[in-house]
């Protein structure tokens, strides 16, 4: 019985220590990043597609962001043009491109622009149909994963269908009233960035503007520092920022106090719109001045 | 048997229990870590990244430093004065206009942030100046205006007379705070100051801090004097000077003003400067048609010959360490850099370019030499790596002659000679080849040797 239960015991512990060690042993798996698409968007594309339709009816104001499932309501008349217009069309169209492109990048972009913006996700599919000038190349995605639209008892689906652009949907957007964490097109789990190409790089822009690296530096030390900055929803600043990384050099406290000393002049960030607050309030910064310096 | 039996029954239960705790323990552990590795990983933060910046001056605000008991009323601002204006002339700092201030602090209570951002100030230095008898006091404060916070504070004593170093010092700290180099204001400069019609300058030895102040003169200018150079304790000078008949080379110190011959050699000695360690005296001796390198130690005077060619070598510079010398040579053709070990040996040409090069000095900080190059008429400062590589020229023109480095290696100073009625004058300029200054002296001035940081 004794050599019974020893056997034992020592079968149960080496399967303990064997089942923590080799699960001990997996790296936490970092969920892979999409690639940032970039489009050139000339001022001509830009007054077109925002030029929108004489016609149009009054539209409402857009829902603000749902932080909870709030109750469904009855989605307002299909018909009802909506005011972000002019930011959806924007980043319609610049998802769409002149030739080829790789269609995995272009729903992230519509996305970003619609995910907090409820009717919009139904209603441009139609807009598309209606707008008389001419539209780009289509757009060929494949079919991404679409998180299927939350219940919205009182709307229609029949209704809306006719209207609807008999494409593929391209639009990964929930309807109603929850924020849609779908992934991206493409990666299973993907984290894309959902922000605005635009405030992306305009708020990089600021950043740039403001940065004054200390002199000292050149390129060939190793002297990027990481600051991991939270903001609050007005583009201000919620505390001091962290640093994440510094260089080990004796130029490291002069370049981290530099790029702090950037961060904390030019907020509050005004580009960074409220809307996407959720996409921007936690930001890591890598400020590396080693391009800059050639020579 | 029973006895037995329930014996072991109790036993085995007993077993049983702990076996199982033991199972639910393992059990326990075995799910925990596996609800932890299974829960979903992290949301990864949005990184962002800026590789372009803005290379401005800083703008900061130096308001004048509060002034008790001093003899001089106006000493705080003076002191203040001096830190804006050695922080212009670095080429980093934007002092702002004390005119545009909006509160006027102590250096003991915080700052109204609020108002300093309002004039963009990035950092604010804040001071006090008070006098005992002959004995002053000086304390300041360095502020990060936008991050509300205390960067560096400081309490300085000197006796009255020294109140411009505390200025220097100040400098020295917030340059080194705000930029991370070292600072290089509390410094000298020794040249030759040139005085009198072009045909028959007076030259004589002259001694200044680096902001162009305190001017005296070593040497009275019956003799003509070249090359100073400062020793490394900054108190003593060796220099050329053509007493009667063949220059000499000479040492000097500077509080006493005692001067002594380093070497009685047959023939001229040019270019001496001192080791690192400021133990010996290299220098270039020319018999016949050559020139040769010589070093003498000068406790027990003993001379060693560093090269031995048919050609010209001569100024010499050690490597801050002391074990590497480079010189000017033209064993090649043309007069070109050579960099030798310090006991002597082979040689090694590290300047390529077209042109020729000459005046090479060592670093400070031992990652660049910086020469005088002349090429199709042009003279030039640059630096290149202490390999060759990596030349890069600073300014350009006529006449460029004569560089010396700061001691944080950052900033050369040389000086420049546009020929016709005028006479030479000292400039600076940033290691980089930006933001050339022109050094204020009494009169015209050559060869300028800087000193290290005083102590």
């Amino acid at each position: 019985m004794r050599t019974a239960y020893t056997i034992s015991g020592i079968g149960h512990g080496a399967v303990l220590l064997w089942s923590i060690w080799s699960l001990a042993a997996n790296p936490l798996p970092l969920p892979p990043h999409d690639a940032l698409p970039v489009d050139l968007v000339t001022s001509d594309e830009l007054s077109k597609v925002t030029k929108g339709i004489k016609t149009a009816p009054q539209s409402e104001t857009p829902k603000p962001l749902a932080e909870k499932v709030a109750e469904a309501k009855p989605v307002e008349d299909p018909n009802a043009k909506v005011v972000e217009k002019k930011e959806v069309k924007a980043a319609h169209e610049t998802a769409s491109p002149p030739e080829a492109k790789p269609p995995d990048s272009k729903p992230s972009d519509k996305k970003h622009a619609e995910t907090k913006i409820d009717p919009i996700a139904q209603e441009l599919a139609k807009e598309e149909a209606k707008k008389p000038e001419p539209k780009k190349a289509e757009l060929k995605p494949p079919a991404p994963p679409k998180k299927p639209a939350p219940p919205a008892p009182k709307f229609d689906p029949k209704q809306v269908e006719a209207l609807l652009d008999k494409r593929d949907a391209t639009r990964m957007a929930a309807a109603a009233e929850v924020q849609n964490n779908a992934p991206s097109l493409g990666l299973a789990s993907g984290e894309a960035t959902r922000l605005s190409q635009n405030e992306f790089d305009a708020f990089r822009k600021r950043l740039e503007e403001c940065w004054s690296p200390p002199p000292g530096v050149d390129s060939t030390t190793k002297l990027s520092v990481v600051l991991r900055v939270v903001f609050k929803s007005d583009g201000s600043v919620a505390r001091a920022p962290d640093l994440v990384q510094a260089p080990a050099s004796p130029l490291g406290p002069a370049m981290a106090e530099s790029a702090k000393r950037a961060i904390l002049r030019c907020q509050p960030f005004k580009m960074l719109k409220p809307e996407h607050y959720d996409q921007w309030k936690d930001i890591e910064i890598n400020f590396d001045p080693q391009y800059m310096l050639r020579g | 048997m029973n006895e037995t039996n329930s014996v072991d029954s109790r036993r085995f239960i007993t077993k049983r229990l702990s076996r199982r705790r033991a199972l639910m323990l393992g059990a326990g552990s075995l799910v925990g870590p596996m609800l932890g590795f299974s829960a979903s990983p992290s949301r990864a933060v949005v990184r962002l990244d800026v590789t372009q910046g803005n290379i401005q001056p800083m703008p900061i605000a130096v308001p004048d430093f509060a002034s008790v008991a001093t003899q001089d009323p106006a000493a705080g601002r003076n002191i203040s004065a001096i830190i804006s204006s050695n922080l212009q002339r670095s080429g980093f700092f934007a002092p702002i206009d004390p005119a545009a201030f909006l509160e006027k602090p102590t250096v003991d209570s915080t700052p109204r942030f609020a108002d300093w951002r309002t004039i963009n100030a990035q950092a604010l230095v804040l001071g006090r100046i008070t006098q005992t008898e002959a004995r002053v006091k000086a304390e300041f404060r360095l502020w990060d205006v936008f991050a509300g916070q205390q960067l560096h504070g400081q309490v300085y004593t000197t006796t009255a007379e020294n109140w411009r170093r505390i200025g220097h010092m100040i400098s020295d700290a917030v340059y080194e705070k705000l930029t991370g180099e070292k600072g290089y204001f509390d410094s000298r400069v020794v040249f030759v100051d040139e005085t009198g019609p072009k045909e028959r300058r007076i030259k004589r030895l002259a001694l200044m801090d680096q902001d162009g102040a305190n001017v005296r003169y070593l040497t009275r200018g019956e003799d003509l004097v070249l090359t100073p150079r400062f020793s490394s304790s900054a108190d003593t000078i060796t220099y050329m000077s053509y007493g009667q008949g063949d220059p000499k080379v000479y040492l000097m110190n500077i509080e006493t003003g005692q001067r002594e011959i380093v070497s009685n050699f047959p023939g001229m000695s040019f270019s001496p400067r001192f080791s690192p360690d400021s133990q010996r005296v290299i220098f270039s001796l020319q018999n016949g048609g050559n020139s040769n390198l010589f070093v003498m130690d000068l406790r027990s005077k003993a001379t060693t010959r560093l090269t031995d060619t048919q050609v010209i070598d001569t100024a010499p510079s050690y490597s801050p360490d002391g074990s590497y010398i480079c010189f000017e040579s033209d064993r090649g053709g043309k007069q070109q850099i050579y960099v030798m070990a310090a006991g002597g040996g082979q040689a090694q040409r590290i300047s390529f370019g077209d042109g020729v090069y000459s005046t090479p000095v060592w670093s400070p900080r031992g990652d660049y030499i910086a020469f005088t190059k002349q090429f199709e008429g042009k003279f030039a400062i640059g630096i290149m790596r202490a390999d060759g590589s990596g030349e890069r020229i600073l300014t350009e023109g006529y006449h460029n002659e004569g560089p010396t480095w700061a001691p944080n290696g950052r900033v050369i100073m040389f000086f420049r000679d546009l020929g016709g009625n005028g006479g030479p004058a000292l400039y600076t300029v940033d290691v980089t080849g930006r933001n050339e200054q022109p050094v204020r002296t009494p009169s015209y001035a050559s060869d300028p040797s800087w000193s290290p940081l005083l102590q």
